[in-house]
């Protein structure tokens, strides 16, 4: 592709929360990759239900991503996420939405107070399969100018970006699979391949059995450790959360130390376009992303 | 050794239901199975179970009649009678258990039309009413805690002052051998479609029980008499349920006809499976099939009724055969499915053997004669696997344990020690299953004729002789499951002897049997039953009169 | 067509019992299972390889294994299906969560004692009547959806709480539990809800999903798990963790749009918890000191009252 991109941006309320840094590390990266982002006809846009709401009561979660869906239709762009979590639940929605008409129908008599109306058209996609698909990784590529040599990233993809791959297009897209081991390649990384990239980061339970919860965040970084990582990438922040934010809690249930830093999708290929440790928000993190930063500064 | 008053082999739906019977019939009870009892094969039927409940204008006398005509007037028709008039308190029984059977609009229990039946009397789940009554079962079988060895393999039955009082059972965990000491036992280990590839049977369905059986002078009766299906999957042979068709599935052949208007004009698809099967082998003989099968059309269905009732074999077609039927019809053959025949039992399960009972597929009440309805195979098991509980567990409050010991086990370790000492360069068992399969399936498949019969007696024959150089590779302790297919092979040319011998012996055509150098049924001669019991020298083959009690054999038309 | 089967291995009867790799080479058909390449080792081939299968057509459950990583049913999976980007070879190994008896063999007594502990039979009250119980044919085919469980072990298997809480009750039994939960004629409800949000039942599920994308039947157990929760809160059981979490969330969501995550923590162990609100106190403060942490004052949605309002709506149909 030539020439820039729009989207109709929904950031989800993690990044304008507890990970403020996944969104200026967006923006940073989104801007000099030429992807323009629409902000203000989405700023009406609700939480997805992240799945809680969906336990309780699918329609209301279905009723809700039908009202974002609508406000993006009515920007007339395409719909970006940059969250995992957000992804899944919105892409299950959008399924239960589009393959019954009468269903959809029934959802939009509750938007239409509003003078909503969802066509079923939205199609979400987080900014991952965007750079692979639409933006491509020619132009990630072409853009770094610090490729990340002698990093080896380990790529931890969240749960709801990846199941249930029936509702999430990996028929038609089999290359998302690995598309954040493209990514980590592209600019400049190696791969640190271990086995729960696709397991549960344990947030969900971290409130309710904290111990399990951290098991699986040592469990998952020890892992990538054993496999070489000197970071981690995910694309999804509440993963962030728990690997990052409360690393130092299972660090101590497991009695080792893991010290590993845990890195936004954006701020990895910022960090590749050279873009400043501070405007990607890297200075943020729980787990310290100093060491990372300096290493690429030495490799230059 | 382990006590208890009736000991149960196998865990499908006549074993769990046997047991629960004599558990609640206060014996102690112990069922002893080679899978886990939700593993069994009884899973495998589809469409459901028949019953004649009066409170909706059905009459078991009608059910029984369909049964009857149904089994080209082999079927003993006391036993029949049995079946028929316990088959609604039967339904009804695993509905208060916890079946979630269809309902009609009233919420009562909904029916679906069947084959060979004159009124729609076949309850269902969707199209794994088997899966969902082994299931419930194995519920109650938890809920009342009676034992169950799982995952331990029969090796042979113990007799006693010619009466059956144990088991011999080996724990494939382990690979102990252990004796089992019981008042009474309850075969209930299933059928034989293995002795057939292919076959829509598990790999679990190798006759050790007929096999057992008849190794301790049980008779087998009807075993010529091999039912099958009209429609199995040709790449397979995994069955595509005969609901299908009771849902208003069509069988087409290459030119688009519904051809079995030739062979049925009233009941069309839903003729006996006898029937149609050999009308789909005709059309395919005659050069109308396609790849060497015939299509079952269920597109006119449509989606959702076609998700609601028949998801499973929607999901088994697209699996195996690479077409949804929504959009395709489904190239099918006729595919050997079930055994009519088995250990000769009465109405309460009872061999020849006093202590032996039998039920199930591995036993011939017989309920099926010459060939068996579809959704009456359940039926059999619940009945006929509840009245053998019964009246084992009363059996067991009056007859001691024999004097057995520890011992009572080493001719079968012997066997065990020196199949394993075996070494050499000999095949293993996989050939000689295979070849005895496509042998069966060759000449003893829906049209049958002499020279066929003796040229699989002869290789028979020769297999057994192969059999007894087989080598067994693993000679591990711990779940070798080479050395039991070995001896479930064993198991299977015993059976696989008996039915070419029943199939020699009927001099006719009828039901399953189906002869083309002899192709009219001949009641003169034949309207009885061929038994077959081993002897020290060749197997013995005898007869037994077909017991008649209102319904006089008739032509058979549909 | 030529495919590699890169079998794991384990004999418990050799000397030094240790787990292995063996390749085996074969050639099949282009329709050829999973399941029908392994047939083909042991009956052809090396008849030591030892695994469970039985129905070749997914209804008994035997085979669940892994494949290339990932829980299913052998009998199920095509070999062409998994062979990506011009590679011949698989990778089978055993279910996960349950212990290796004999290569593909697992130990499934974990597996049964998890169901039998739910109380898997049916609990109705009083005298059955003489003839069916009415029931309500849509509430049949809703729990034939579940009943469809052919008990494989598959999302035991690759359940991500139990590789790290073996006392967790998984799927496949909580799917069961469900099954009688949902039951019309069932009476246990209450007492069976009692129990399942305990430690280890529903609230410890992390929907991450993995039971629903490997399930070889679409039993959806962790969606059977969410309607457990549900039930659960509908029955008055709101004192857990679990239960406060889903509400403080929804309440969340309804007011302001978007989530509160401040308040969610405090909601979901409640403000009294002392213990617990004393453990969020350090990370708070490194939080803070990041810049991490969420705003204090939550801020609304622009246009918050339109999500409230279709809260208000939805809620009410139920």
């Amino acid at each position: 592709m030539t020439g820039s991109v729009k989207y109709a941006f929904y950031p989800g309320c993690v990044s304008r929360g507890a990970c403020p840094e996944l969104y200026s590390a967006t923006i940073e990266v989104c801007a000099r990759l030429g992807i323009e982002l629409e902000t203000k006809g989405m700023q009406s846009a609700s939480c997805t239900g992240a799945g809680v709401l969906q336990e309780k009561n699918r329609r209301l979660g279905d009723t809700l991503n039908a009202r974002n869906f609508a406000l993006a239709e009515r920007t007339g762009l395409p719909l970006m996420t940059i969250c995992s979590t957000c992804q899944g639940v919105m892409a299950q929605a959008n399924d239960r939405l589009t393959k019954d008409p009468d269903y959809l129908k029934s959802i939009n008599a509750d938007l239409a107070p509003e003078g909503l109306e969802y066509k079923g058209t939205a199609n979400p996609k987080h900014l991952l399969w965007i750079l692979l698909e639409e933006v491509g990784l020619n132009r990630v590529r072409a853009r770094v100018t610090r490729p990340l040599k002698g990093l080896k990233i380990a790529p931890f993809y969240g749960c709801y970006i990846v199941r249930p791959s029936s509702v999430l297009g990996y028929q038609e897209h089999p290359e998302r699979s690995d598309a954040l081991e493209q990514v980590i390649q592209v600019v400049g990384a190696e791969v640190a391949d271990f086995p729960g990239k696709t397991a549960c980061c344990g947030f969900p339970i971290l409130t309710i059995n904290e111990k399990a919860s951290m098991k699986m965040v040592s469990n998952h970084t020890l892992s990538a450790k054993d496999a070489g990582a000197t970071a981690m990438v995910t694309p999804c922040p509440l993963c962030h959360l728990n690997l990052d934010g409360y690393q130092p809690t299972a660090a101590a249930q497991a009695r080792k130390p893991i010290d590993l830093s845990i890195l936004h999708l954006p701020q990895l290929i910022g960090l590749a376009m050279g873009i400043d440790a501070k405007a990607l928000g890297l200075n943020k993190h729980i787990m310290s992303t100093q060491k990372l930063v300096s290493q690429v500064a030495v490799a230059q | 050794m382990i006590d208890q008053d009736v000991l149960v082999i196998g865990a499908g739906l006549a074993g769990m239901r046997a047991a629960l019977a004599a558990a609640e019939n206060g014996a102690s009870v112990a069922v002893v199975t080679k899978v886990y009892p939700v593993r069994s094969h009884s899973n495998a039927a589809q469409g459901g179970i028949n019953a004649a409940l009066t409170d909706r204008g059905d009459k078991w006398e009608d059910h029984a009649y369909d049964t009857v005509k149904g089994s080209d007037y082999l079927g003993d028709q006391d036993a029949i009678e049995v079946m028929c008039r316990e088959a609604g308190q039967e339904v009804i029984t695993m509905e208060h258990m916890g079946t979630i059977f269809s309902r009609d609009d009233a919420g009562k229990l909904g029916v679906r039309a069947f084959g060979g039946q004159r009124q729609a009397r076949t309850f269902f789940v969707a199209d794994f009413t088997g899966q969902a009554l082994l299931h419930v079962l194995h519920e109650q079988v938890l809920k009342h805690k009676v034992k169950v060895y799982e995952e331990w393999f029969v090796l042979s039955l113990l007799v006693e002052d010619g009466e059956c009082c144990g088991a011999v059972v080996m724990d494939i965990r382990t690979g102990a051998i252990h004796v089992f000491r019981a008042k009474a036992v309850i075969l209930a280990s299933g059928g034989l479609g293995r002795v057939f590839e292919p076959s829509t049977n598990a790999l679990i369905c190798t006759g050790d029980g007929m096999a057992q059986a008849y190794r301790v002078g049980a008779p087998l009766m009807d075993m010529e008499m091999v039912q099958y299906h009209p429609t199995t999957l040709k790449s397979n042979g995994a069955l595509m349920s005969e609901a299908a068709r009771g849902e208003g599935a069509y069988l087409v052949n290459a030119l688009g006809e519904r051809f079995m208007k030739k062979y049925a004009p009233n009941m069309m698809e839903l003729a006996s499976r006898d029937v149609v099967s050999r009308s789909e082998q005709t059309e395919i003989n005659e050069g109308r099939g396609i790849n060497g099968c015939v299509l079952l059309d269920c597109r006119h269905l449509g989606e959702k009724k076609i998700n609601e009732r028949l998801l499973t074999i929607r999901e088994v077609a697209k699996d195996f055969a690479g077409v949804d039927m929504v959009q395709e019809p489904v190239p099918i053959r006729p595919g050997m499915h079930y055994q009519m025949g088995g250990i000769l039992t009465d109405v309460d399960g009872q061999t020849a053997v006093p202590g032996l009972y039998a039920a199930g597929e591995t036993a011939c009440v017989s309920v099926h004669g010459g060939n068996r309805l579809g959704a009456n195979s359940l039926l059999d098991t619940l009945v006929f696997g509840r009245r053998s509980g019964v009246h084992a567990s009363d059996r067991a409050k009056y007859t001691k344990h024999k004097n057995l010991t520890d011992a009572s086990a080493d001719n079968d370790r012997q066997h065990i020690r020196a199949l394993l000492d075996r070494n050499g360069p000999g095949e293993m068992f996989g050939k000689v299953r295979l070849e005895m399969g496509q042998t069966m399936n060759q000449h003893l498949a829906v049209f049958r004729n002499q020279q066929g019969m003796e040229t699989a007696l002869a290789k028979v024959r020769e297999l057994k002789q192969r059999y007894e150089k087989v080598i067994v590779h693993d000679k591990g302790k711990t779940f070798n499951t080479n050395l039991i297919f070995t001896l479930e092979l064993g198991f299977m040319l015993d059976c696989a002897e008996a039915i070419v011998l029943g199939a020699l012996e009927r001099r006719e055509s009828r039901g399953a049997h189906t002869r083309t150098d002899m192709p009219k049924r001949d009641d003169e001669n034949w309207l009885k039953h061929i038994l077959i019991a081993k002897t020290p020298e060749e197997p013995k083959v005898s007869y037994k009169p077909v017991v008649i009690t209102q319904w006089k054999p008739q032509a058979r038309t549909y | 067509m030529e495919v590699t089967l890169n079998v794991r291995r384990y004999d418990p009867d050799s000397a030094k019992p240790a787990p292995y790799y063996q390749e085996y080479d074969l050639e099949i058909d282009e329709t050829h299972t999973v399941l029908d390449g392994l047939i083909k080792v042991r009956e052809e081939v090396d008849g030591t390889l030892a695994l469970r299968c039985s129905c070749r057509s997914a209804v008994c459950g035997s085979c669940a294994m892994r494949v290339n990583g990932h829980a299913v049913l052998a009998c199920k999976t095509k070999v062409r299906d998994l062979l990506h980007r011009g590679s011949t070879k698989l990778t089978v190994e055993p279910a996960g969560n349950m212990p290796i008896i004999k290569d593909l063999v697992v130990e499934f007594n974990v597996f049964w004692d998890k169901i039998r502990a739910v109380e898997p039979w049916l609990q109705p009250q009083g005298v059955p009547p003489q003839q069916e119980y009415i029931a309500p044919n849509e509430d049949m085919l809703h729990l034939a959806g579940v009943m469809a469980c052919i008990m494989c072990g598959a999302c035991v298997s690759d359940c991500t709480v139990l590789e790290v809480d073996k006392h967790f009750l998984g799927p496949a039994a909580l799917a069961k539990a469900y099954r009688f939960v949902a039951d019309p004629r069932d009476d246990a409800e209450k007492s069976r809800l009692g129990k399942l949000v305990q430690y280890g039942g529903v609230w410890d599920c992390t929907r991450c999903m993995q039971c629903v994308q490997v399930c070889p039947k679409g039993v959806d157990p962790m969606g059977r798990i969410m309607a457990l929760r549900d039930r659960a809160i509908e029955n008055g059981y709101h004192n857990s963790n679990g239960a406060r979490h889903a509400e403080t969330f929804a309440r969340s969501i309804k007011h302001s749009g978007t989530l509160d995550e401040l308040r969610l923590p405090i909601g979901t162990f409640g403000i009294w918890n002392v213990k617990e609100m004393l453990k969020l106190i350090p990370l708070g403060l490194k939080a803070q000191m990041r810049g991490k942490r969420p705003p204090i004052f939550h801020k609304a949605i622009p246009g918050a009252e339109n999500v409230r309002r279709i809260f208000e709506k939805v809620e009410s149909k139920r």
